[in-house]
């Protein structure tokens, strides 16, 4: 188990590097030129001059592999160099907005968990009846709205017209309810379609029919021999939910003025601040990655047969 | 009980009020947070942030004058060249330190080291040195005879003052201690992504602001700000531009029951022609544009009625700019005429005009991202496709539209003015310098030499009329010559509750007069 886990960590290095070089390049396809970039956003007129030295100091006049190797030489030593419109260590700022992400994408997910799971149950257990309906036109709505709309839906709904909730800002539970469900909204309709349909799968299995014939009861049955072997595409599925949430934090946390990288990513995007986009794509490269580790150890832990094939046993 | 309850509640009321705790703030928000509040730098300090905090020596009036501010008189010598200011007295900064000429003279030498980051503004290449004469008396001496110092001294930036004690390594280019200034404002607590707080200086030697507090919270999405402000989040939504879309204020506005109001003209939203490049090379071109184009509908459309036509390149309100020039009116049958006898015919069977087989099409860039350029855009395309005038629009990012002011290849660009008190004077200024669109709009003029003199020459005349003469030659040239489509004079909106009271406007785009604003019964 530790092998395999010390195994994957390892294969995190040559997956940084590579996504590494892919953001690098990939920023500097585009038609702008991050001098222009860098004189806009402070604000300074771009005269030949002006010009001139900003491709100096930000070494845009070295070959693109020396530019890659320097910014790489600096990142290694966490130094991801200076925002180009806060003119601040890009580290240090990401890593202030960072709690707060987690925090609303940690709320994200306990909803997500929280309400999918008694949601996937329900529908599994009355099967083609009306709560599987229920669910399936809630899913279907769920996957279908994009997460910003909902967003300024619930905003219209709870703030403007009942004035429950306030629209914006960081601040007790209130605060926190709407964005948090506007994100996991997407997720938590999947889940549950997806436990539904692994319970269903389970549920005709030799193994739950002989628990039956040895008089066990429904709830016990579903509880202990469907719902726990239901559970495996459930820990692949959260693994991937989490970034999904991360990720949609981004959108959420502009229209709810929340206080996370998510915002300060968007600003860095439509402002082509090239050192917060690198670092902050890197981190959630980082983030994205672990998770998915996380889950694979969680994966390989709740099934032998997936431990056992990774430590050569046949 | 009943009575004991009463007096524990009527004192704890009054606690309250001793502590200040029912302080009056003033809810505001703002793209982003504030910055260090460096008064000699920019970017990522908020320039209307850094007008609440620092003060000007001389500051400038909605007509256009300058009336004495931290100097409370001022002589010029009779060469034009010294000009001596006298300080107001018992002037303090916000953190006791006297305000006084060795302030001003530290202030002023800490933006001269940092010469090459101001060099846009002539007054910074302007200013030889600067002397205390005594403990309230300061002497600059410039180069030349430069009429703008006044109202370059009274910009939001570079020339206003810090106490000298908040200086780092002797000056202010690597940063200063503290936003440390003599307004009525003074910054009190920051947080990033948050939110930036003010509270009234008590050492302000004006008139103290109504409000005690003034809370910016930091609101990036216009209509997250919308809905901030219909749900009482904030009080005031104020700015040029973007702060909120033109369907919200008009929506605003239809309520009727809240404060929505337009300034008067701040800026002009023009498109430069680019006299040097394909068929806007041709006057008979540029003038059809400037007839083809129906503003008025745009403004209806587009923009709700919350920008004004604008016929002329400035506003007959900016100074020297009041000359009668004679606009392009709206008539798409003269456009046609025009063209025609320019040779630009349209074949039996075309959509678009030609001339010794060149098509009449031309490029209008813009800021792929700002919804509302392009909006004007379409709209431009489709009133000149009715001429045969093809246009073929191009969104790109901020910094390549930018890349294409600097290099010219554009045939029609947005392009603002730059507002008071920069308009006149500094922006003609900057028709003479190669990174601007202006210069390379007008490279194709036969006499863009004798402009680009004629400029160099009104800003050091020191005789008022002839100053307005060269204005009004170099303005009417620029307009014959139709260089510029003139779209829109851009105002400033303010939208705020009713209980705020009337909200003034600054008379520069760039100061919020929070202290000016006055709630009712208070």
């Amino acid at each position: 188990m530790f092998a395999f886990a010390l195994r994957r960590l390892i294969l995190l290095v040559p997956l940084l590097l590579a996504a590494s070089l892919v953001i690098f390049l990939l920023l500097r396809l585009g038609p702008s030129d991050p001098a222009m970039d860098y004189l806009r956003l402070s604000r300074v007129p771009p005269t030949p001059q002006a010009l001139e030295e900003a491709r100096r100091m930000l070494g845009l006049d070295q070959p693109i592999a020396a530019q890659y190797l320097d910014w790489l030489w600096r990142a290694l030593h966490l130094d991801f160099g200076n925002s180009y419109s806060t003119q601040r260590p890009v580290l240090p700022d990401l890593l202030y907005y960072l709690p707060a992400t987690l925090q609303l994408a940690g709320v994200a997910l306990v909803l997500t968990l929280g309400i999918s799971f008694p949601l996937g149950v329900w529908a599994a257990r009355y099967r083609d009846r009306f709560p599987d309906q229920a669910v399936r036109l809630l899913a279907f709505f769920g996957v279908s709205m994009p997460n910003f709309w909902l967003g300024f839906l619930l905003v219209l709904v709870f703030s403007v017209y009942l004035g429950w909730l306030p629209p914006m800002g960081m601040g007790g539970w209130t605060h926190i309810v709407m964005p948090a469900f506007a994100i996991s909204l997407m997720s938590l309709c999947i889940n549950a379609r997806l436990l539904r349909a692994s319970m269903l799968e389970v549920k005709g299995q030799r193994h739950v029919t002989y628990a039956r014939l040895r008089g066990l009861s429904d709830i016990s049955v579903e509880r202990s021999h469907v719902l726990r072997n239901a559970l495996l595409p459930i820990i692949t599925a959260t693994g991937m939910h989490i970034g999904e949430l991360i990720g949609g934090t981004l959108i959420i946390e502009s229209i709810f003025g929340w206080p996370g990288v998510g915002r300060y990513a968007v600003s860095a995007i439509f402002n082509r601040d090239y050192p917060v986009i690198q670092c902050f794509t890197l981190l959630m490269v980082g983030i994205f990655v672990l998770c998915n580790l996380i889950v694979d150890i969680v994966y390989a832990w709740a099934d032998p047969r997936i431990r056992l094939s990774a430590e050569g046993v046949q | 009980m009943r009575i004991s309850r009463h007096i524990w509640a009527a004192t704890a009321v009054a606690c309250l009020t001793i502590n200040g705790a029912f302080a009056e703030t003033l809810k505001f928000s703002w793209p982003s947070n504030v910055g260090p509040l460096n008064p000699h730098l920019y970017g990522p300090n908020q320039m209307f942030a850094q007008a609440m905090v620092y003060e000007p020596l001389v500051k400038y009036q909605a007509d256009g004058t300058v009336v004495p501010w931290l100097a409370a008189s001022w002589e010029a010598s009779d060469d034009g060249r010294i000009y001596t200011f006298a300080l107001r007295p018992n002037v303090k900064f916000s953190n006791g330190d006297p305000f006084d000429a060795e302030a001003v003279v530290a202030n002023v030498n800490a933006v001269l080291a940092n010469r090459a980051q101001h060099d846009w503004l002539e007054l910074a290449n302007q200013i030889v040195s600067a002397e205390a004469v005594d403990d309230l008396h300061v002497r600059l001496t410039l180069k030349d005879p430069y009429y703008p110092l006044l109202q370059e001294l009274s910009l939001a930036r570079p020339f206003r003052f810090v106490a000298p004690s908040q200086f780092e390594n002797g000056g202010t280019k690597d940063g200063i201690a503290a936003p440390v200034g003599t307004g009525p404002w003074k910054l009190i607590e920051t947080r990033l992504g948050e939110k930036d707080v003010f509270a009234q200086n008590g050492n302000y030697w004006g008139d103290k602001p109504a409000y005690d507090e003034v809370e910016v919270k930091v609101i990036p999405d216009p209509n997250t700000r919308a809905i901030a402000f219909e749900t009482g989040e904030i009080d005031l939504i104020y700015g040029v531009g973007g702060q909120i879309s033109p369907d919200t204020f008009h929506r605003f506005k239809a309520m009727g029951t809240l404060t929505a109001e337009l300034s008067n003209p701040m800026e002009t939203n023009a498109l430069a022609l680019n006299t040097n490049h394909g068929p806007t090379e041709d006057l008979a071109v540029r003038q059809a544009i400037n007839h083809a184009v129906d503003k008025d509908t745009m403004i209806a459309t587009v923009l709700y009625g919350t920008e004004k036509r604008a016929d002329t390149l400035f506003a007959p309100n900016v100074p020297y700019a009041n000359i009668g020039l004679k606009p392009y009116t709206y008539d798409p049958t003269f456009a046609a005429e025009l063209l025609d006898k320019a040779g630009w015919k349209l074949e039996p069977g075309a959509a678009v005009r030609s001339r010794d087989g060149v098509r009449l099409s031309i490029e209008l860039c813009y800021v792929g991202t700002d919804a509302v350029s392009k909006s004007m855009a379409e709209i431009v395309q489709a009133d000149l496709a009715k001429m045969g005038i093809e246009v073929t629009l191009i969104g790109e990012e901020e910094s390549s539209i930018d890349a294409r002011q600097n290099d010219g290849r554009f045939g029609m660009i947005f392009n603002r003015t730059w507002g008071a008190p920069y308009d006149p004077h500094a922006f003609v200024s900057s028709m003479r310098v190669p990174s601007h669109a202006d210069y390379q709009a007008q490279l194709g003029l036969h006499d863009k030499a004798e402009i680009d003199a004629m400029i160099g020459k009104v800003l050091v005349s020191t005789d008022e009329r002839q100053r307005q003469d060269i204005y009004r030659q170099i303005m009417t040239r620029l307009h014959d010559e139709a260089v510029y489509l003139p779209l829109t004079y851009v105002t400033a909106i303010a939208v705020a509750r009713p209980e705020l009271g009337p909200i003034p406007f600054g008379a520069m785009s760039s100061e919020i007069p929070f202290e000016k604003i006055h709630p009712k019964g208070m």
